[in-house]
């Protein structure tokens, strides 16, 4: 995809390279609009410093996994994310929902699509996420030592087994989550996005 | 049945297939749904899980500057959180941390030897009482606890000059050199620390030891850890470390 990366893209960037400068600048930009917004909907600055956080975090492996590309304003993008974020959160908490949906019309079309992107990039994290600590212990301890140690052989040595069970488990345990999360609902509602 | 695919999607991704079982196994991509389905799955999985624990350290950091930044930028409701009301979201991602933490944790110390990594939590760089509003001090203490170590160091060497008589300056800067690798450079720091009779001797000490551990001189580290004192507030760590070696 040859898509034309916006400026605003030093963002995404800031978030990869744990720039402090650029991302200060950031929360001095954008931080102000979303505080307003999740406090005049039921919520707290303290909610709001969590919310704009787990976006972010949720960015940064985006960027870091799919090389990510911002094509639009990083402003809209943001809100709209961090907005439906806090949303979803009230939702959770049981909160009413009193308010609002103002603007989100001016949201153009590329914009929306950029910010359905990441919603789905997150929500199929945590299914992943939720699935593997499905595992019994053993494979997620192998799979979390494939993961982080990378060469199997190390891993073998690692866990205190040879190389060849280390192999032979680690397809088994991947395929056990591979089944859990075809299984799961969330999964199908995923696949019709 | 089932976990032969599973090894087969696994040879595939290592690119261990022979070219015939490779032909036929793509053929059996474009024919068959479920075993797309399946593959599909397979690898996401695998794409997704390694991004996040490879990421872990990192992502680690960047929260710690994402909370930094956002209690700085993020000012209201400070009464709140002087009375230490936690907000429920993020007690129980502390929780979570915990637990995460304690897994962790138990899971390394079930399986053989100890590693760096385990022992080198490092306190936080504090230096702000050495004189105010000095950028250097900020930028060597921002760099320092978020892991930049290369930036750190630069900083604390311009630091060590202002202040040459400060240990604490020349302590962080041979972490930041253990923490770089350089090995040698740092242990020659930590030793005229831990020789000397600052505040700072044991703490020197100690990460003599993490050092040789970092190397695997495991020896070595016994050897070093063995001279801690009782007294000393390194003196727990240091037993346990001993305990695993």
């Amino acid at each position: 995809m040859s898509q034309k990366q916006h400026a605003d893209h030093i963002y995404i960037e800031a978030l990869l390279k744990n720039d402090s400068k650029v991302l200060s600048k950031l929360y001095e930009k954008f931080s102000n609009k979303i505080v307003a917004f999740v406090r005049k909907n039921n919520g707290n600055s303290d909610d709001a410093q969590d919310i704009i956080q787990e976006t972010l975090i949720t960015i940064y492996h985006q960027a870091k996994e799919k090389n990510f590309i911002l094509t639009c304003p990083f402003d809209a993008y943001f809100y709209l994310l961090c907005k439906r974020r806090w949303l979803n959160e009230l939702k959770k908490r049981g909160t009413n929902r009193v308010t609002i949906l103002e603007d989100e019309a001016s949201i153009k079309d590329e914009h929306e699509q950029q910010v359905e992107e990441t919603e789905i990039f997150e929500q199929q994290n945590q299914l992943f996420e939720s699935k593997f600590k499905e595992l019994g212990a053993k494979c997620q301890e192998l799979l979390k030592a494939t993961f982080k140690i990378k060469s199997m052989e190390e891993v073998a040595e690692f866990l205190g087994v040879t190389y060849g069970y280390a192999r032979k488990k680690k397809s088994q345990c991947m395929g056990k989550l591979t089944q859990l999360v075809k299984n799961s609902n969330e999964f199908q509602q995923l696949k019709d996005c | 049945m089932e976990e032969l695919r599973y090894r087969e999607f696994e040879n595939y991704l290592n690119n261990e297939l022979s070219e015939t079982e490779k032909i036929s196994f793509e053929k059996r991509l474009k024919s068959d749904t479920n075993f797309k389905q399946e593959f599909e799955i397979y690898k996401a999985l695998e794409t997704s899980l390694s991004s996040k624990f490879e990421n872990e350290e990192a992502e680690t950091a960047l929260r710690n500057t994402l909370s930094e930044l956002g209690s700085k930028y993020i000012k209201e409701d400070k009464i709140k959180k002087e009375t230490k009301v936690i907000s429920l979201m993020r007690y129980r991602k502390l929780m979570v941390a915990a637990s995460i933490a304690l897994l962790i944790g138990f899971f390394i110390f079930r399986n053989g030897t100890p590693v760096y990594g385990d022992f080198s939590k490092h306190n936080n760089l504090e230096l702000v009482v050495r004189g105010d509003n000095n950028e250097t001090i900020k930028k060597a203490q921002d760099a320092f606890n978020t892991r930049n170590y290369t930036t750190a160091f630069a900083q604390l060497t311009i630091l060590e000059e202002q202040f040459p008589d400060d240990t604490e300056i020349q302590l962080y800067k041979a972490i930041c050199l253990l923490e770089l690798d350089k090995y040698s450079q740092a242990e020659t720091i930590f030793n005229k620390i831990s020789e000397g009779n600052s505040a700072f001797s044991s703490k020197a000490t100690w990460y003599k030891a993490l050092s040789y551990l970092k190397q695997e001189k495991f020896e070595g580290c016994k050897q070093v850890l063995k001279t801690i004192p009782e007294s000393a507030e390194e003196y727990t760590l240091a037993k346990k470390l001993l305990k695993k070696l």
